[in-house]
């Protein structure tokens, strides 16, 4: 299978030009396969939040080059790379991120009109992608009207409504108590075993242990890199 | 993304804090309902300043003695008696611009009707007085040529005095004294109000050469002042008549340097242009008060935007994380500016408007709502939102995603 993400030599480098720069990744070469299941595990300043936003294209690497899906992510404008987040990208946060004054389904709504899809195939194409997180009798309800994992599997929706090549999930079940993240762990696998590529990003062992491949940061280097074989 | 989508967007932003956006509507629309208000007051002035320049007369040029200086003392505008009848003969005969003229002199004094009396203006003047301030009798007529020759003591009594003096009944053929002269009552003049300032209707008619004989005590002796003349060039040729009056009464007056000129020609243009000076002076300042209220409700908007692209990092960082574009955030946060302004703007105008009616009805204050100052106020208000809009958008739009994604 080919490679979906291909990073090779990635530095990240802040205020490179003042006294004390700081190396958030320092040479991070990483190729992750289309339909795999993989966690990037770290402490908090290990450069992993860095890595995260430079696969999803948030931010761009000081030096080295990325492709994501066959798109080379050198010298692309602010614009150009919304438009790559949005088609290629979905994001899952760990605070849900969903809009407070939006329904679900508006939620879910809003990657394709950034996507500029026509309003009716828009509301088709949210409705199925709620119904695929099981949320089709909550569609209409607002964020505030729903339980933590249901504004996750919301949120799930939204990240995977554009069909897009990676599902990014960062601290997917942080702010969830363990049955309900559970539920979460559940339905990425279910997302996987369907052919959508999801990497998680964690700091979190046992939400770590459902991937397939751990990948593990450490000072802005990739420290280990272990394939797990089988999906859990 | 279509204007259609963008709207709903900003709509929706609009209405996820409504007591905030409302108030910020209140801003603009005081503003606007102010500006709308202020301008239809200062053109109700203005228009009614034209009424009663133009309730004067047509064609009127208004001639009166100017001041006269004694060793460098002034002795006061208009009531220098440098103006004599036969200056108004010599306009009548030598002036070919000139149609009619005729001359004035008044004064106030006691009238009696049976028990009644009272104090009001007498108003000696020539025939044709009616058609030059295009002010008629009602009931009866106005006095002849003939009755001028002859000084005949008839009268045309003003409205008012009609109703101080004799009450309900036909005043036309009672007779009354003034300053105890008996006169006909010949006619009642229209009522016409007040204009420049002087009630109309509060005055008594009668020929000149009556006044002079009877009340006045002037003769060929004493020289036959006059208090003004009015003349009524032909049509369009109100500068030529001034010009030719002019010149004719310093050849009579015996002046060579127009600065001591001892009368004073005026045209109804030249009583319009001052008129219209005043007034529009008087706009202006209404409506720059209201132009500052709408600045203010402008820096309101601004102020209100800057504080939801503040509380809507996140929002804006979600957004930008799900493919939202530089313009695309740009447009949603300027259409939600302008909406607050244009919804304010309407309200202004449809509270302006009832405003300017109220206070037509209640204050009897002409006002004007002209189709200019609604379109303009569209205008503005529109331009207010884009203005003040923009800074605030711009720095929505500049937001680092990642930056947005991570604050509270």
């Amino acid at each position: 299978m080919s490679n979906v993400i291909e990073l090779k030599d990635v530095w990240r480098i802040y205020n490179e030009e003042a006294e004390e720069p700081v190396y958030a990744l320092q040479g991070v070469s990483l190729s992750i396969r289309h339909g795999e299941y993989s966690a990037i595990v770290g402490t908090s300043g290990s450069g992993k939040s860095t890595l995260m936003n430079i696969i999803g294209c948030l931010d761009r690497p000081t030096r080295g080059t990325y492709m994501l899906d066959g798109i080379d992510i050198e010298n692309r404008t602010d614009d150009e790379l919304a438009s790559i987040r949005n088609k290629t990208v979905g994001f899952v946060f760990q605070q849900f991120n969903l809009l407070g004054s939006m329904s679900a389904l508006k939620n879910v709504m809003l990657p394709l009109v950034y996507a500029g899809i026509p309003g009716k195939e828009r509301k088709i194409r949210a409705e199925l992608a709620l119904k695929e997180v099981g949320l089709e009798n909550r569609m209409h309800h607002r964020p505030n009207e729903l339980s933590g994992g249901q504004q996750q599997r919301v949120a799930i929706a939204r990240a995977i409504v554009n069909k897009p090549s990676i599902l990014l999930a960062d601290e997917p079940t942080g702010a969830l108590d363990s049955t309900t993240a559970s539920e979460i762990m559940d339905l990425f696998g279910r997302l996987v075993k369907e052919g959508m590529t999801v990497i998680l990003v964690t700091h979190d062992p046992e939400t770590a242990s459902r991937a397939n491949r751990i990948i593990k940061v450490r000072d802005g280097k990739i420290l280990e890199d272990i394939a797990m074989g089988t999906v859990s | 993304m279509n204007v259609i989508e963008l709207l709903s967007v900003a709509w929706q932003g609009i209405l996820s804090n409504r007591l905030r956006s409302a108030l910020t509507v209140l801003g603009i629309l005081i503003g606007i309902a102010s500006v709308i208000t202020l301008i239809g007051i200062g053109e109700g002035a203005k228009q009614e300043a034209e009424k009663q320049v133009q309730s004067l007369g047509v064609n009127l040029i208004y001639i009166r003695p100017g001041q006269v200086s004694s060793m460098g003392i002034s002795m006061g505008q208009g009531n220098a008696p440098t103006l004599t009848y036969d200056d108004a003969v010599a306009i009548r005969e030598n002036c070919p611009a000139v149609k009619e003229v005729a001359a004035q002199y008044s004064q106030s004094f006691q009238v009696q009707y049976g028990e009644k009396n009272t104090m009001t203006q007498v108003n000696a003047t020539e025939p044709n007085y009616p058609d030059i301030r295009n002010f008629y009798a009602d009931r009866g007529r106005f006095f002849t040529k003939r009755e001028l020759d002859d000084a005949a003591r008839v009268c045309i009594i003003g409205d008012t005095v009609a109703n101080d003096l004799i009450g309900e009944g036909n005043p036309v053929g009672k007779q009354l004294l003034i300053r105890g002269e008996l006169f006909d009552v010949i006619g009642v003049m229209e009522k016409k109000g007040m204009t420049q300032g002087m009630d109309m209707d509060d005055q008594i008619f009668i020929p000149l050469s009556t006044g002079y004989a009877t009340l006045f005590g002037l003769n060929q002796v004493t020289g036959k002042t006059v208090r003004n003349i009015l003349a009524q060039s032909k049509d369009g040729e109100d500068w030529q008549a001034q010009f030719q009056i002019t010149n004719l009464l310093r050849l009579r007056h015996n002046i060579q340097n127009p600065e001591e000129d001892d009368f004073m020609v005026r045209t109804q243009v030249d009583i319009m242009q001052t008129a219209q000076s005043i007034t529009g002076v008087f706009s202006l300042l209404l409506g720059a008060t209201a132009g500052i209220s709408l600045l203010v409700g402008g820096i309101g908007i601004m102020n209100i935007m800057l504080v939801s692209v503040t509380e809507r990092t996140r929002e804006i960082g979600v957004r930008k994380a799900l493919g939202a574009k530089h313009n695309q955030i740009l447009a949603q946060f300027v259409i939600e500016a302008v909406l607050i302004s244009m919804t304010g703007g309407i309200l202004g105008i449809l509270l302006g408007v009832s405003g300017s009616h109220f206070i037509s009805n209640i204050a009897q204050w002409p006002t004007v709502v002209t189709p200019i100052s609604i379109i303009l106020s569209v205008c503005v208000s529109l331009a207010i939102g884009l203005f003040f809009g923009i800074y605030p958008a711009k720095k929505a739009a500049m937001l680092d995603p990642i930056v947005a994604l991570r604050s509270e």
